[in-house]
């Protein structure tokens, strides 16, 4: 039986040890800051009438919400870096000796590595969203849902590989390749509309393509190019359930008998 | 490092042609072959200043005091370590370079004749030496690693952000004319630059370009040596 209370403590204990980041924390916000006031507002005159039209009318407000969604990604797969941090210091072995089950600290650590992020992105993506103008708070409101289940399954997806390899060198080539891949073949930056058709159909299935259409559905940014939400939100909860239950299962599986490099 | 700059070109770059008005990028066959030399120079600087985050560590460390007692001149090890620096830009340069060599060639039909790609080269190893050297001074500013990291962080947005790496000097100044003037100056702009002055025939090739960026390289050169030599003293 899992209990939730167990479950929070853990998730609570991750969220902790975020704050303690704060060269991190700081880099990142001077990177948003960067992307938005610099980078998006010059691209933006950069693109046709036809393209700004098909975003919803700014390609700038397009731009800043897929860039709240990028900050989700790349905080929340930050619990993958903290368990080889542990594992580097036996903090692995201290945690399988606590009252709490298997399944109960992974869960913890999914919570716990998706709330982190949507803490520290908070404040950024309300100023995203005042920049915007919102339309539909109820809309809104089902977006943000969706995008806590999207930063819990990220949690997992970093879990379940990091448990996977047991190998901090692979772990940061991997996860170098795969974020530099998963945000460019994604809708965070551009529509699908506009990519090239081998480019298109990986966007097509891509987590960060749902959160970041549902963020901007979320926003009221009328647009064609954005996947419907209903499929957008499927999509996303598919992606939760694959990856939790992966990393439960792999989790109680592999967390034990060392082989950690 | 790699797969983000070649996503950025082949994934990010292909993309953002397929958007872009051709009334700016006109001049360059297209922005795909626009950011083609912009991605060396991101490249050449994410390398080279890496070489600051170990020295920030080294002086927090004490193993500066290691390095004394090396049978090695002060002068030598400062200067030494700046060029390190700078190389490993060059070498990591390198292939990206001649993936833009061969991307303008397919596109223009033209290469660069031998005396430009040496005024290429030499123009991007002298950035890439400044490049260091910024690091370097930046990383023996504090022994605090989160403000190091901080600084590093505004340092390396403003310059990427403020040139013309990816995009051309005309839509800055019509989109954020406040940054022409940083823009102008930035020595990434003018490397970028003068590699598509050669490569592309455009902008036209201005031998200030070459002045701004040896001069970037000799200013952080000498601010490192002289910041390296006196930390290791302490």
């Amino acid at each position: 039986m899992i209990s939730l209370r167990r479950v929070w403590t853990v998730a609570e204990r991750d969220i902790r040890m975020f704050l303690r980041y704060k060269f991190l924390l700081i880099m990142r916000a001077i990177w948003f800051i960067a992307q938005i006031a610099l980078f998006g507002l010059i691209v933006n005159s950069m693109f046709r009438t036809d393209v700004q039209n098909a975003v919803g009318g700014s390609y700038f407000n397009y731009y800043a919400a897929g860039i709240i969604v990028t900050m989700l990604y790349s905080t929340a797969v930050f619990i993958g870096y903290d368990i080889y941090e542990e594992a580097d210091h036996g903090v692995i072995e201290y945690l399988l000796s606590v009252p709490v089950s298997r399944k109960e600290l992974v869960l913890g650590r999914s919570i716990g590595g998706g709330l982190r992020s949507f803490l520290y992105v908070g404040p950024m993506m309300l100023f995203v969203l005042y920049l915007i103008g919102v339309s539909s708070v109820l809309q809104l409101l089902a977006a943000l849902l969706s995008l806590f289940l999207f930063t819990f399954g990220v949690s997992g997806f970093s879990i379940t590989l990091a448990v996977s390899i047991k190998s901090s060198d692979r772990f940061d080539i991997l996860m170098g390749v795969t974020d530099a891949l998963i945000v460019r073949l994604s809708t965070t930056l551009y529509p699908i509309a506009y990519m090239p058709q081998y480019y298109a159909g990986i966007a097509l299935i891509n987590p960060l393509t749902f959160a970041a259409d549902l963020f901007r559905w979320g926003a009221g940014i009328e647009s064609a190019a954005i996947t419907p939400p209903l499929l957008a939100a499927f999509g996303i909860v598919a992606f939760f359930s694959m990856f939790t239950f992966l990393g439960i299962f792999l989790h109680e599986r592999r967390l034990e008998g060392g082989g950690w490099q | 490092m790699v797969s983000m700059n070649l996503a950025d070109l082949f994934i990010m770059a292909v993309v953002y042609t397929n958007m872009v008005n051709p009334n700016i990028t006109r001049e360059y066959v297209s922005y795909f072959v626009f950011f083609a030399p912009g991605l060396t120079i991101t490249a050449l600087f994410a390398a080279a200043f890496m070489i600051g985050r170990e020295i920030n560590m080294e002086v927090r460390r004490e193993i500066s005091h290691y390095m004394l007692s090396l049978p090695i001149k002060r002068l030598e090890l400062a200067l030494g370590r700046v060029l390190a620096g700078g190389f490993r830009g060059v070498i990591y340069m390198a292939p990206l370079l001649a993936t833009t060599l061969g991307i303008t060639y397919i596109y223009t039909s033209a290469s660069p004749n031998p005396l430009q790609l040496l005024t290429i080269i030499t123009t991007l190893s002298l950035l890439s030496i400044g490049t260091s050297g910024l690091s370097i001074a930046l990383a023996l500013s504090t022994t605090s690693f989160e403000k190091y990291i901080t600084a590093r962080g505004v340092v390396y947005y403003v310059l990427f952000f403020c040139s013309t790496v990816f995009y051309p000097m005309g839509l800055i100044q019509s989109a954020l004319p406040q940054l022409t003037l940083i823009a102008q100056y930035n020595p990434l702009s003018c490397g970028a630059d003068l590699s598509r002055a050669f490569l592309l025939g455009n902008p036209p090739f201005d031998p200030l370009m070459l002045v701004d960026v040896a001069l970037f390289a000799l200013i952080f050169a000498s601010i490192a040596t002289l910041a390296y030599m006196k930390v290791t003293q302490k």
